[in-house]
Formats: structure tokens, C-alpha cells, sequence
């Protein structure tokens, strides 16, 4: 029944675009993961975290990665687990390994998620993002939640000039919209 | 000859020339000139008309305090009026005219008002064109608005784009003059993050127009070195060209940054920037601005600041005259002499103020000629430089709850009160006047803020300079002049204005700010404040410092209100949420409607069909008759998980949910806690512990915000949690009598017969063999339903493969037109009855609103008053005369009574086209309503003329007992 | 404005939404006697002090706390910063 099998569309349709020299794109393959901590239950999940992923439990404002799954504080009793799985089941499978331990939300269709990186990817957030990303209060894995352009974005820092950059799905191309425009703004 | 006045030096690029149009006039200058530097260079005297009198004004200063030099910046859609001259950095093919003058610059028609100058003294309008009254709006408005402001707008979009923009430091030096630089230096070299800025394009504050040096060097050298050591710091950000206009809470300022004013084209960059400065610690290095000091007739083109003739003689190798007068009223105007000497100008007269020396009047109407002292000596110039003296640029300083205090010892107000918390003074601005002082002062600063944000601070002094005398005796007017003598340029006040205010009565200096609207134009009254606070204290005989200085206000110089929208024009004004259905949707021809930020499909147009009418009274009866499909992603979904989910939905629903049983929906009425309605929807529970809540589309985010603020603020230990899926899921409404047969040949192994799967179930299945998704049984039609959940990246082919299996039982799309048609037939209370205004008792769901518990809104939803027995209450209406149409916000009056808001009855919150009853049908609040079926009221619309008679039904205008949905 | 959050650091208080006196966190007993008057007065009694203030912001554009804030209504100087949760719960608020 193959055939019959709804197809999957990525919000931005994988768009991909070198903006002067800063290079934008959509990174649809990863799932996203909600997991909420249960009352008194933070060590216990802390526990199965580093046992299910060799994770530590992640800070307010700073994530922690393994391999190519990283783990972020997105809130005083919630976390996500941002990682590459391209089947609409990944919630399904964090919860098979973290069993009882936390409340899984699969989050992964209810954002779009863009890559920026460049020589000018800073300077394009400095048009868009009020916090300080100076390397020094902002370095590498530190993650934030924050507005832009008045759409609410999760942002992670992967390497000196790369962000991930999480916004809601529905406003997908007004979120590309506004990096890209930031992205043209900037003047060599 | 071209640039009949330039001079030899100066900061120009004499190696490139660059060229201009004024006034329609081709004219050279060079890279580094202002377009009022390369004018005068071109002897152009006359640059603009005075704005009530229309008197011939010329070049008056070198900087952003420019009363007089207004021109208009370009043409067509980018036309910029009321442009300081002086400011404007010249490129080639700059394209700028003079503004206020009906007819040409040189014969303006207007300037007849200068005759009538004694109909237009200060406060003139609340005094004239009284009578006749019919003639204000016919006669007297339209000549006074054509007649009022400067410039002309294009009228056009404007064709540029504008960004904000955000920065943070330790240190925001505000200003690049001596003082700053110093500053800078010394906090950079101690390693902080400095941001340093000057709206000048090139940085260096007064040595760049002043004759001093500094270490040895022309102060002008010493400058750039320091800019080009502090550029290459890696933590230090200069921007010149960026004016920072305001000072606001807990270290944030607003800067604006010119991008491409000075450049020919913008290539599509921003024109201008708007950054939000985020800084630990700032300095006020803004330096003072000179001022003048008032004799008659001193208004002529040709009389000029002093400290402005020294820049343009220094820094841009222009001179302002061939003979030229100077008069002061202290030291550092007099030196004006000897710049003019040095740059070969011959010195006409050095008057000082302050041994007798006294100007009454002036001759030369479009260029100065003479000046006439008050022992009548007659001295010919073609220029006067004119100094009062310095007053500090205190403006940030007072943005917050600073206020400024007089200081004998430089005849001018310092910064005082209470400064913004974190922003320190430095330099001229801190009535340090002098430059060694100055330099020596930032230095100092500089280091002690380093110290201060736990740097050490760099070793080696201050930059060394010499403290010239600035000794200064305050002087504002000249007494002996009879002819007018100017106090404000740009608005023409006059030392007469402000007497005849102050003999009106209005001697507060707030008061004759606003009478004599001194101080009120778009230089906010630099030049021109402490001239008009001098003529008061002359006038009062109090001293200035007991007179005070009215405030100052962000922004410091006028800000394009392009710069403050920033981006939020057209498309990207706000954000645009779509469906994941909506590719379909626009490929089918939908209209759209904004619900929100979300785009929502209204109908479906169809071939041939007439009109919007025709599509939605067709999706309704398909639905009815057999099957439709409509998007409902955009309601709030939120995720509740928890040991105590059960609990805490009880506690935040009037109704009960603490038995809700798996697999199972309930609606859910939410009150406020002031006990009117919020919001409705349906939770299911999919697991012990696991619920998914619906909202209203509008109160998604509201609903949220509320349910955490119960959790973490009312009730922090119980274990629930929460998350929105709005996003997440794709859903879809199917209803009709085929949806089961529709829905089963999409849903994998599920039994949806009336037993196994019946109203108000919901299950967790997959569809299109394997794609996760859930069921839920609920129906806002009233018609058999179901809505189907698929996460989002699965929506558009959900919405195609429901529409291609649904071709057998002509399924429909139907849009939010026939949504709402439906529930008004069906009576289901939505957006026009959950207003916030209404009650669970109104919307007759009193009886849901449990007292055995305590739940948000319970308590005051039990007032008395709200309790009341024949209080309003939701029922069905419609016309009498089926042929009419209701209309929403009509009013009920029972027949016979006065039209009036004390016999109101009620009112008609939604109204819709019924197609299956084939009349109008409206759901609204009437006083007792339940007792009064089948009366017949007014429904009295005045405001769209309307005045019919109704009858009052059940709300349920079509299958009241519900049996379709259940079925 | 800018609220400096417990655990995140200074935020624009552009991240923030405003929702009223911090009291709003001694919510009555509904079933309790007397509950009328005393929802009255918790939704619609104020004092309105020139001075401090404790009032309530919700982060909704950053980690979705709720926190006590203690402002300075004339200077606007923000003086403490807290997480409403440990603000209810040292008030006795709990289940």
C-alpha cells in the first residue's frame, strides 16, 4: 500500500540560498522532542539521559551535545532533544529509551529549522536578534529562546559562525523572510 | 570662476571634484565638504526663507544646531525636506533646492509677511482670523496650512528601507570629539568593548575645526590617529555618522546610523539603521553648542557663529566672507580673529561685549553689507561672526529625570538632578570648556569606568593640550536695538515675542516656550534656548539660574519615522501564518480572510458562480447533504501531561473533568476569573495522563499564557506540564452524513460504527496504511463529524488524498464562510458571543458551571447580579418577513416602546444566510430570553438604517435535539 | 526596559508580557466562607504605589516563566527579579 503512503512536505521545501556571505538553509531532517520533567523527577530523567544518550542534563543557557544529538534547557522543567531522524516517529522512539522518566511531546512538525552560517551570519543577527552574541557571553552551545522580528526563536549556536535557528512552522516563510533580509542587509 | 570663495587647507580631497545641483545649478565642491560648505565656497549667501516672515536667511553654523540652511534633499519619491545643509555630506550628483518661498529664493512672494510682522507676533493665531466664523474653514485654514511648514513631502512611499538593528558593550562613548576620543582610548586600550559614536562622518568633534594642537600635533592629526588605533582594537566599534538620539531605561539607547545618505545609490542597502545600544556603562562626550546673542536686524545671511566661521575657514577651506566683523561676549569667540587673519581674510572689527562694545542693527537684506554699532559707527562686512558663548549638550542627560543646573562659571546650564543610572558626563558637555581639560577629563573617565567593569586600567596619561581662556560674561541681548532682533532663527522669535508674552501674563518658562513657540522647531531651540531665558531674566529680574530651562526630549535631532518602522512595512509589516492545506487551497481557487496572523480559506470559489453567496450556501448544503472538508489547524492545541493533568484541567474548567475517561472528549467551558466566559473548546484524554486541549484560533496564545500562570503561580507542585502543539498537527473537520463512510476509507483498522467509535470519542490510529495520526469524534456543524490530526508535514497531502477519496461521495471544501454559517444554524456560541462580555448563564450553559469545586471563575460567577433570573440570555431570531435580512449588532426593542437605551432589550451578536431554511437566521442575547419565544420584536439598527421586526426562536434553528452528530 | 531573569540573565523586556500586581498570586479559597468578598477584592482592589512595585511578567517569547518582578514605578529601576513558582511556594502555595 506504498502508493497510497502520505507524503511528507518540508516547510520551506529544503530551500537552500548563498545570500552574499551569509548561506541560509533548511535543515528539515532533524526531529525535535519535547520532554517535560516530571515533579521531583529532574535527577531521575538526568539519570536516564546519560544513559539512553551519554547526555548531561542541559543549562538554562547552555546546551549539551553527543554525536549529532544535542540537548537543550528550554525551560525551567522542559528540555528538547534536537537530533537527525527523518520519520515522523521520533517521538516514539524517545520514549521507548527514556521510558517513564519524562512527558515526551514529538515537537518536530511544529517547527521550521534553518541553518545560518557565514562570515557575515553575525552580522545579519545583529539586524534581527537583541541578545548578545559576542563569543564570549554567547559561545559555542550556547542555546537561547528569544523573539525576532516579533516571531518567537529558539536559537542554538553550533560553531563560531553556524546557528541553528528554531521558529514556528506556520510563519515559516516570514521567519526565512526576515533572515534573509538581514542576511541582505549587510554591507561588505 | 568656480569656488570663488574657497580657501587653501583644510580636510577637503582637493585631488577629486565632486559635483552638485542647487537649486538647479551645477556647482563643484570637493570629497569632505558639507553641501553648506561647498555653497558657501560657491559664494551662495542666500539658502532659505525664515519660516513666518519669510526673511532671506543664510548659513548660520557648521553643524546639527542649523536654524536657517533648510533645504530640500533630492527628488521625487525620496524628496527629504527641512535637511540641514550643514550636515549634508556632499557626493556627486547631490540634488538639493531651497524650500519655503512661493516664487523663487531670490523674490519670494510670501515675503510680504515680513511687512505684516506686527499682525503675526507670538500667539498670533488665538488672537486672529476669529471673524467671520464661516470664513476659518473656507478661507482662513487652507491659507494658513498652505502657507505653514518648510519643506514639501513627496507624498510618494518612501522608496528606501530601514533596519533596527542591536549592539551591546561595556562602554557606549557618545561623541568623538577630544574629550570622547580620550576616553575611548583609554577604555579600549584597558580592553574593554567600547562602541564609540559621532554624527559627524569624520570624527574629531572641534580639532577638526579649531586651530589647537595636542601632543604636539594639529589637533585635527591627533584625531584620526586616534580613530584609526581605536578602529583597529578588535572589541572597539566606531560608527561615524550615527547620532544616538535617545537614553532610555536601564542603559538602553537608541542610535541612528546613516547608511547611505552619502552615497549616490543605496544598492537596495538600508538607508538608515535604528540601533538598540545595550550598554553596561555610557559617556556623554556630546561637547556644547555655541550660541548668539541677539541685536537688531541679526538675522541677515552673512552672520554666523563664530566657532561655525572657524570650521569653515579650518576645515573645509571656505570662507565666509571677504571682510569679516567679530562680536563676543568672551574669549574663545575673539580668537575668532586670528583664524580669519591666518587664513588671509581681512578682519573687519573685533567688538567685545564686554567693554561696551554693543551691534543695534545690520543692513544688507540678501547679503549682510554693514554692521551699525550703537555710538553709530557704521562698519562695512560682508560677514559677522557672533559668539554668546558655549552652551553643554545636556539632552541625554535629561530623557530620563535629569535636570540641568546653572553654572555662573560658563554662563550656561550643566548636566544635574538625577542622570540616567550609568551614563556619566565628560569634556565640554560637562562644562569642562577648555581642551587640555577636556582630554584630560575623558582620559580619567575613561580608565575609572575600565575600573569600574573590573579591567585594569592601561598605562600612560591623558593627551596633552592647552587650556586657552573661555572666560565668558553672560550677555544675551542687546538692549539698544529697535529694530527686531532674532532669538529663534528657524521659528522667528523675537526678543519682542518674548516680551509680549511675558507682559500677557505667561512668564513660566514652559509657558513662553508655548506661547512664543521659542525653542519648539526642528532644531528644538539649540541656538536659541538660553537667548530667550536671558530676555526673561532681563525682563523678571531673577537670574537665570532661578528661571530654569525647559526639557529636552528623545530624539535629540529628528529621526525619519522610516528609521522607527524599520522593516514593519507590506509584507513584512507582521508575520503570516498559513495552513498546511493553504498550497491547496490557492491552487483551488480559495479566497482568504486574515483570522489573526493566520491566513484562513473563506470560500471556495467555483465556475460560475456569481458571488461569494452562491459558494458558501453550496459548501453548506454539500456538507448537509453529504460530505465536506474544512481546515481547522489553526485552533490552539496544547498538550497537557502530568500525574495531576486530570486535576489541573478541573481546577481551570467550570465543568467537570476529573472522570473524563480515556479515549474520550469533553467540551470545556473556561471562565475568566472575574467569572464571564474566556474561552471554549475540547480536551481529549488519549492517556491517564495525557490530554490534548483545543481553543478558540484568537485565544490560543491567551489561553497558554493563562493555563501557566495557574501552574507556576497558583499551583506550583502539581505535576502537570504543558506545551503548544498548534503547529504540530494538521487537522482537518470532515462532516456530513457520508464522513463515517469517508472517514473509514481513510482511517487504518479503526471500528467507527456509532458503538465502538460514538460522539465525542477520540483515539490515537494511523491513516493512509501507517501515517500517524489521531481521531477525534466532535462536531461544530451539528452534522455527523470527525476531526482528523496528521502532523503538519503530512497536512498538504492529507488535504489532497481527503479530497481525492472524498470525490466519490462529492466531498466538498468548505471554507471559515460556511464554517460559521453552520454553527449559527446549529446555535453554537463563537467569536461574536464570546466577546469577554458574556456569561456561562447567558450563553445557557449556567447549569455546566460546577459549585462543588473551586475553578477559575467559579466564585464571582455565582455574583448575585450575574445570577439575576430574567437577565440576558443566548437565543435564535428571525425575521418576520422572511424576505429580509438580519444584521449583526441590531438592537431589540419590544414594540411600542421608546426608542431608547433604557427600554434596550438586547442585541443580535451573529447572523448568517441559512440555506436549508432558506431565510436570514441570527443567534443573540435578549432579557429573558427563554420565556419569550415566539415574540416579535424591532431589531433597530441605526447605524446601517435598518429597523425590522423579528421573532425569537430556539437557538437551534436546525435538528434541536442534536441528533445528527450523534448519529 | 530590561528584566534581568534568575537563570537567563538581562532579557528586552520586548520578550516579556505584563500582567499585573504579583498579590494576584494569593488566589482565595473558592469553597472557603466569605469567598465572594474575597475574590472581589483580589481582582479588583490596588494599591498603587509611587515606588516600589512587585508585579508579575511572563516570558512568553523566552522560557515561559512567570516571575515577581520589583520595580521602581518613578525611577523604573528594577531591583529584584524572581521566579514566581518560588515566590508562590514560599507563600505557602503548593497543590
Amino acid at each position: 500500500m506504498d502508493e497510497n503512503r502520505l507524503q511528507a512536505k518540508a516547510p520551506l521545501g529544503g530551500r537552500d540560498r548563498q545570500i552574499g556571505r551569509a548561506r541560509l538553509r533548511e535543515r528539515d531532517e532533524l526531529s525535535l522532542v519535547s520532554l517535560a520533567i516530571p515533579l521531583g523527577g529532574e535527577a531521575e530523567l538526568g539519570d536516564a539521559l546519560k544513559q539512553a544518550y551519554g547526555l548531561d542534563m542541559p543549562d538554562p543557557r547552555r546546551g549539551r551535545c553527543k554525536g549529532d544529538i544535542w540537548a537543550l534547557r528550554t525551560g525551567h522543567d522542559q528540555m528538547l532533544l534536537i537530533f537527525p531522524h527523518p520519520t515522523p516517529d521520533a517521538g516514539v522512539h524517545v520514549n521507548a529509551r527514556l521510558s517513564t522518566r519524562a512527558y515526551v511531546t514529538d515537537q518536530t512538525d511544529g517547527w521550521v529549522k534553518l541553518l545560518l552560517s557565514g562570515a557575515a551570519g553575525l552580522d545579519a543577527l545583529e539586524r534581527l536578534c537583541p541578545l548578545d552574541l559576542e563569543l564570549a557571553a554567547f559561545p559555542v552551545g550556547a542555546s537561547a529562546r528569544t523573539v525576532m522580528e516579533h516571531l518567537g526563536v529558539i536559537l542554538l549556536r553550533l560553531e563560531q559562525d553556524r546557528f541553528l535557528l528554531l521558529s514556528a512552522r506556520s510563519s515559516a516563510e516570514s521567519f526565512w523572510d526576515a533572515v534573509a533580509m538581514s542576511c541582505e542587509f549587510v554591507v561588505d | 570662476m568656480t569656488q570663488p570663495f574657497r580657501l587653501s587647507g583644510g580636510q577637503i580631497d582637493r585631488s577629486r571634484l565632486v559635483r552638485f545641483q542647487w537649486n538647479d545649478r551645477w556647482m563643484s565642491g570637493h570629497p569632505g565638504d558639507t553641501l553648506a560648505s561647498a555653497l558657501m565656497a560657491n559664494g551662495v549667501r542666500l539658502v532659505g526663507r525664515s519660516f513666518k516672515y519669510h526673511r532671506p536667511r543664510g548659513i548660520f553654523s557648521a553643524g546639527t544646531e542649523e536654524p536657517n540652511a533648510l533645504v530640500q534633499l533630492r527628488k521625487g519619491a525620496a524628496q527629504e525636506p527641512n535637511t540641514r545643509a550643514t550636515t549634508v555630506e556632499l557626493f556627486d550628483g547631490l540634488y538639493a533646492t531651497s524650500q519655503n518661498h512661493r516664487g523663487s529664493l531670490e523674490w519670494d512672494l510670501l515675503a510680504i509677511n515680513d511687512l505684516l510682522a506686527p499682525l503675526l507676533s507670538a500667539g498670533f493665531y488665538y488672537k486672529t482670523f476669529m471673524w467671520p466664523a464661516k470664513l476659518w474653514e473656507k478661507l482662513y485654514e487652507p491659507a494658513i496650512r498652505s502657507a505653514a511648514g518648510l519643506g514639501r513631502l513627496s507624498e510618494r512611499p518612501d522608496p528606501d528601507c530601514y533596519v533596527h538593528g542591536f549592539l551591546h558593550c561595556d562602554l557606549l562613548v557618545i561623541g568623538g570629539g577630544p574629550a570622547g576620543l580620550a576616553a575611548a582610548l583609554a577604555a579600549g586600550r584597558a580592553g574593554l568593548r567600547v562602541i564609540v559614536a559621532d554624527e559627524d562622518f569624520r570624527l574629531g568633534g572641534r580639532l577638526n575645526s579649531d586651530r589647537e594642537e595636542v601632543d604636539g600635533q594639529p589637533g585635527t592629526d591627533w584625531a584620526k590617529a586616534a580613530v584609526a588605533e581605536l578602529i583597529a582594537m578588535p572589541r572597539v566599534r566606531v560608527m561615524p555618522r550615527s547620532t544616538v538620539f535617545g537614553a532610555f531605561d536601564h542603559g538602553i539607547y537608541g542610535a541612528l546610523e546613516r547608511m547611505t545618505d552619502h552615497l549616490r545609490q543605496s544598492d537596495g542597502k538600508p538607508r538608515q539603521v535604528a540601533w538598540r545600544i545595550y550598554a553596561k556603562r555610557a559617556l556623554l562626550a556630546a561637547g556644547a553648542t555655541e550660541r548668539a546673542i541677539a541685536f537688531g536686524n541679526n538675522d541677515r545671511p552673512g552672520i554666523m557663529l563664530a566657532g561655525a566661521v572657524r570650521s569653515y575657514v579650518n576645515r573645509f577651506g571656505a570662507a565666509p566672507g571677504r571682510r569679516v566683523a567679530v562680536f563676543a561676549n568672551n574669549d574663545d569667540g575673539l580668537r575668532t580673529a586670528d583664524d580669519l587673519r591666518a587664513a588671509g581674510i581681512e578682519v573687519a572689527s573685533v567688538l567685545d561685549a564686554r567693554t561696551g562694545a554693543a551691534i543695534v542693527d545690520t543692513r544688507g537684506r540678501k547679503a549682510l553689507r554693514q554692521i551699525i554699532l550703537a555710538d553709530g559707527t557704521r562698519i562695512d562686512a560682508d560677514c559677522l561672526a557672533v559668539s554668546g558663548g558655549w552652551s553643554p549638550n545636556v539632552h541625554l542627560t535629561c530623557h530620563q529625570r535629569g535636570r540641568p543646573v546653572w553654572s555662573d562659571r560658563i554662563s550656561g546650564f550643566v548636566p544635574g538632578g538625577v542622570l540616567p543610572p550609568g551614563l556619566s558626563v565628560t569634556g565640554a558637555a560637562n562644562g569642562t570648556m577648555t581642551l587640555g581639560a577636556a582630554l584630560r577629563e575623558g582620559h580619567v573617565e575613561g580608565s575609572r569606568l575600565a575600573a569600574e567593569l573590573g579591567q585594569r586600567p592601561a598605562k600612560g596619561g591623558p593627551p596633552v593640550a592647552a587650556d586657552a581662556s573661555f572666560a565668558v560674561t553672560p550677555i544675551w541681548h542687546v538692549g539698544a536695538s529697535r529694530a527686531r532682533s532674532w532669538v529663534d532663527l528657524q521659528n522667528d522669535v523675537t526678543t519682542k515675542d518674548v516680551t509680549q508674552a511675558y507682559q500677557e501674563g505667561f512668564r513660566a518658562v514652559e509657558h513662553v516656550k508655548r506661547y512664543t513657540t521659542l525653542g519648539m522647531a526642528t532644531d528644538q531651540g539649540r541656538t536659541s534656548g538660553l537667548l530667550g531665558l536671558g530676555v526673561l531674566a532681563d525682563l523678571s529680574g531673577k537670574p537665570v539660574a532661578e528661571i530654569g530651562t525647559t526639557m529636552f526630549r528623545p530624539p535629540y535631532t529628528p529621526v525619519a519615522i522610516g528609521a522607527f518602522a524599520g522593516r514593519a512595512r507590506g509584507k513584512a509589516y507582521r508575520a503570516t501564518r498559513l495552513t498546511p492545506s493553504h498550497d491547496w487551497a490557492t491552487e483551488t481557487g480559495a479566497s482568504f480572510t486574515e483570522a489573526g496572523l493566520w491566513m484562513r480559506a473563506q470560500w471556495f470559489a467555483r465556475d460560475g458562480e456569481a458571488g461569494w453567496r452562491d459558494s458558501v450556501d453550496r459548501e453548506v448544503m454539500m456538507t448537509r447533504r453529504s460530505v465536506g472538508v474544512c481546515d481547522v489547524s489553526t485552533l490552539g492545541k496544547i498538550d497537557i501531561q502530568g500525574r495531576d493533568s486530570a486535576e489541573f484541567l478541573n481546577r481551570v474548567y467550570a465543568n467537570a473533568f476529573l472522570k473524563l475517561p480515556v479515549g474520550r472528549v469533553r467540551y470545556g467551558l473556561m471562565l475568566r476569573e472575574d467569572g464571564f466566559v474566556y474561552d471554549d473548546g475540547t480536551t481529549a484524554r488519549l492517556a491517564q495522563t495525557h490530554f490534548v486541549m483545543t481553543t478558540t484560533t484568537a485565544n490560543a496564545a491567551g489561553v497558554l499564557r493563562h493555563l501557566e500562570f495557574a501552574r507556576q503561580c497558583l499551583w506550583p507542585d502539581l505535576d502537570v506540564h504543558l506545551i503548544s502543539t498548534t503547529d504540530s498537527w494538521a487537522q482537518f473537520a470532515v462532516a456530513g452524513p457520508n464522513a463515517r463512510a469517508l472517514v473509514s476509507r481513510v482511517v487504518d483498522d479503526l471500528d467507527l460504527s456509532n458503538d465502538a467509535f460514538p460522539f465525542m470519542a477520540c483515539a490515537e490510529c494511523t491513516v493512509f496504511g501507517g501515517t500517524p495520526a489521531r481521531l477525534f469524534r466532535i462536531s461544530f456543524s451539528g452534522e455527523l463529524a470527525y476531526e482528523v490530526a496528521v502532523p503538519a508535514r503530512f497536512g498538504d497531502a492529507m488535504m489532497r488524498a481527503l479530497m481525492q477519496v472524498g470525490a466519490a461521495f462529492d466531498a466538498v471544501a468548505y471554507g471559515v464562510e460556511a464554517l460559521g454559517v453552520m454553527r449559527i444554524e446549529k446555535g453554537h456560541a463563537a467569536g461574536g458571543e464570546l466577546n469577554g462580555q458574556t456569561t456561562a448563564r447567558m450563553l445557557g450553559l449556567g447549569a455546566m458551571v460546577s459549585d462543588r469545586k473551586d475553578a477559575i471563575g467559579g466564585t464571582l460567577s455565582r455574583r448575585p447580579e450575574m445570577q439575576a433570573e430574567a437577565g440576558l440570555r443566548l437565543m435564535g431570531f428571525r425575521p418576520v418577513d422572511r424576505t429580509q435580512n438580519l444584521m449583526a449588532g441590531a438592537h431589540f426593542l419590544t414594540q411600542g416602546a421608546a426608542t431608547d437605551t433604557a427600554h434596550d432589550q438586547g442585541w443580535l451578536s451573529s447572523v448568517a444566510w441559512s440555506p436549508e431554511l432558506g431565510h436570514s437566521i441570527g443567534l443573540g442575547f435578549l432579557l429573558n430570553g427563554e420565556n419569550r419565544l415566539g415574540e416579535r420584536l424591532r431589531a433597530y439598527n441605526p447605524l446601517r438604517g435598518q429597523d425590522i421586526l423579528v421573532e425569537v426562536c430556539s437557538p437551534h434553528h436546525l435538528d434541536p435535539e442534536g441528533v445528527r452528530q450523534r448519529g | 526596559m530590561i528584566i534581568n531573569h534568575p537563570l537567563l540573565g538581562p532579557r528586552d523586556a520586548a520578550e516579556f508580557i505584563y500582567k499585573g500586581d504579583a498579590s494576584l498570586i494569593d488566589r482565595p479559597d473558592g469553597m472557603a466562607e466569605g469567598a465572594l468578598a474575597a475574590f472581589d477584592a483580589y481582582l479588583h482592589l490596588r494599591d498603587n504605589p509611587a515606588g516600589l512595585h512587585r508585579e508579575l511578567w511572563y516570558h512568553e517569547q523566552g522560557d515561559r516563566s512567570w516571575l515577581v518582578v520589583t520595580r521602581n514605578t518613578l525611577t523604573h529601576e528594577i531591583t529584584r527579579v524572581e521566579l514566581a513558582r518560588d515566590v508562590a511556594r514560599a507563600q505557602g502555595r503548593g497543590r
